[in-house]
């Protein structure tokens, strides 16, 4: 009996179908948004879902010189690392499914599983465009990874535990980016770096190559990498929330902080340009690892005093 | 309704609601693709319908073509076509690709787009505006979720 609740649960309600639904909603409101801020209409509520559907039903392209099995294996393993990353964070404000000590390094890995899956994906073919993307990728993760470790970490070193429960719980309702502003900003712009979204969409840049990584990818493969970027999305959102404004306890509030985190996130993204790939990586080690290490050391020589 | 109804049923649902589009210059002069780009901007916004400009064709459902085929252009647009994953449509825009238009008769021109690859939908203008290229989208869309369409055309013709 208790398997078959358990199978529910990670199948249905609040982990599985949930998420995907939550995470094609949040890509609605983010090409909403975006829309709305260029003065357009934008997509009907149902956009993602009948997109998803599409690419489901089409029929998919294998190329001849890629790796038949690693092709399909790979969108499978993102979005399974993206749907397990979901199992760990207090996701529309339930309390997370499964917690334990350390269980947000093993989070912050299962997000970068995507990023990593891409890269793969795209070096897995022999095909210009998609080299040339999962180069970039994989120079994108590098950058922004370390950076975004250290901010989540801020809050983590501040409430002496690495466990997402009691990080929050420790934080009681404070929001931490009052005292931890830098952390709060690098974590914002690592996600964006993270979700490849403007500025940093240099490894999918459609006016240079084509589509980046996934250019050989048609039909499911295809559905699925969206499918985990959408829930990335909101994974993130969610840990950024639940961080650094104060937790995300019941379903007014978690919508209420994410929609918020999201304008910001388009904001950014309607404002600015494309960086080119030696700028992202410039702007994340010059600027960012550095500022947040600095932020990082001041915490930690606090946290000594304070003992 | 059995089953394979239902499953169809989200499967037309999907095809019209998503239009993914490649658009690919088969030796136009660039009128007709300032105006396929157009629906793209604020005052069409072809996304209202689901109409995403793709890079890539392999992510695309729709090719939109413009200009008479040249010689050069034949065996690339065969190989756009190719690359592209059933199930797909191809939108011949402007006089040209329709019928050669002004490049009829040239020597480096081997004729309109349908000589080379199927196409479902013309829309004839030299250049055609937004709210026709719109039209024609929308009709391709509708042929998709009503194909009884094309058997009423093919007696009536």
């Amino acid at each position: 009996m208790n398997a078959i609740q358990d199978l529910l649960t990670l199948m249905f309600f609040p982990g599985g179908l949930f998420v995907l639904a939550l995470g094609m909603s949040y890509e609605w409101i983010d090409r909403k948004l975006m829309a709305r801020v260029q003065n357009r209409v934008g997509p009907r509520w149902f956009q993602p879902y009948a997109d998803i559907a599409k690419l489901l039903v089409k029929e998919e392209v294998i190329p001849a010189d890629s790796n038949r099995l690693l092709f399909i294996a790979l969108p499978i393993l993102a979005l399974a690392g993206a749907l397990t990353a979901a199992l760990y964070v207090p996701l529309a404000g339930f309390d997370p499914l499964y917690s334990f000590k350390g269980d947000l390094i093993v989070t912050l890995y299962l997000l970068s599983l995507l990023t990593v899956c891409t890269g793969l994906a795209g070096a897995n073919t022999t095909d210009r465009f998609s080299l040339v993307g999962a180069t970039r990728t994989l120079t994108q993760l590098f950058s922004y990874e370390a950076p975004f470790l250290l901010a989540m970490l801020g809050p983590a070193v501040a409430a002496r535990s690495w466990q997402i429960n009691e990080i929050i719980a420790d934080a009681d309702g404070q929001w931490l980016l009052i005292v931890q502003p830098v952390g709060f900003v690098v974590a914002l712009i690592g996600l964006l770096g993270k979700l490849e979204i403007a500025p940093f969409n240099a490894p999918e840049a459609e006016t240079e190559i084509v589509a980046g990584a996934l250019t050989e990818y048609s039909g499911r493969g295809l559905a699925l990498f969206r499918l985990g970027r959408h829930v990335e999305l909101v994974v993130g959102l969610t840990m950024v929330a639940a961080f650094y404004m104060g937790g995300v306890s019941g379903l007014p509030l978690f919508v209420l902080k994410t929609l918020l985190l999201l304008l910001i996130l388009v904001g950014i993204q309607s404002l600015v340009a494309r960086l080119r790939i030696d700028q992202t990586v410039g702007l994340w080690w010059r600027w960012g690892t550095l500022l947040v290490l600095a932020q990082w050391l001041a915490l930690v020589i606090w946290e000594g005093v304070q003992a | 309704m059995t089953w394979q109804h239902v499953v169809d049923d989200i499967r037309t649902w999907a095809r019209v609601n998503s239009p993914w589009v490649v658009h690919f210059n088969t030796g136009s002069c660039n009128g007709c693709d300032i105006e396929i780009l157009a629906i793209l901007t604020p005052r069409y916004d072809a996304e209202r319908f689901g109409v995403k400009l793709e890079g890539s064709p392999r992510h695309a459902d729709v090719l939109i073509c413009t200009g008479p085929v040249t010689r050069q252009a034949r065996d690339r647009l065969l190989r756009v076509y190719e690359q592209m994953p059933e199930p797909k449509f191809v939108i011949a825009v402007g006089s040209c690709a329709i019928s050669g238009g002004v490049f009829q008769g040239c020597y480096n021109v081997i004729g309109h787009i349908d000589e080379v690859i199927p196409v479902d939908v013309y829309i004839p203008g030299c250049p055609p505006r937004p709210e026709a290229i719109l039209d024609g989208v929308v009709k391709l869309l509708g042929h998709l979720k009503n194909p009884v369409l094309e058997e009423t055309i093919q007696e009536a013709g």
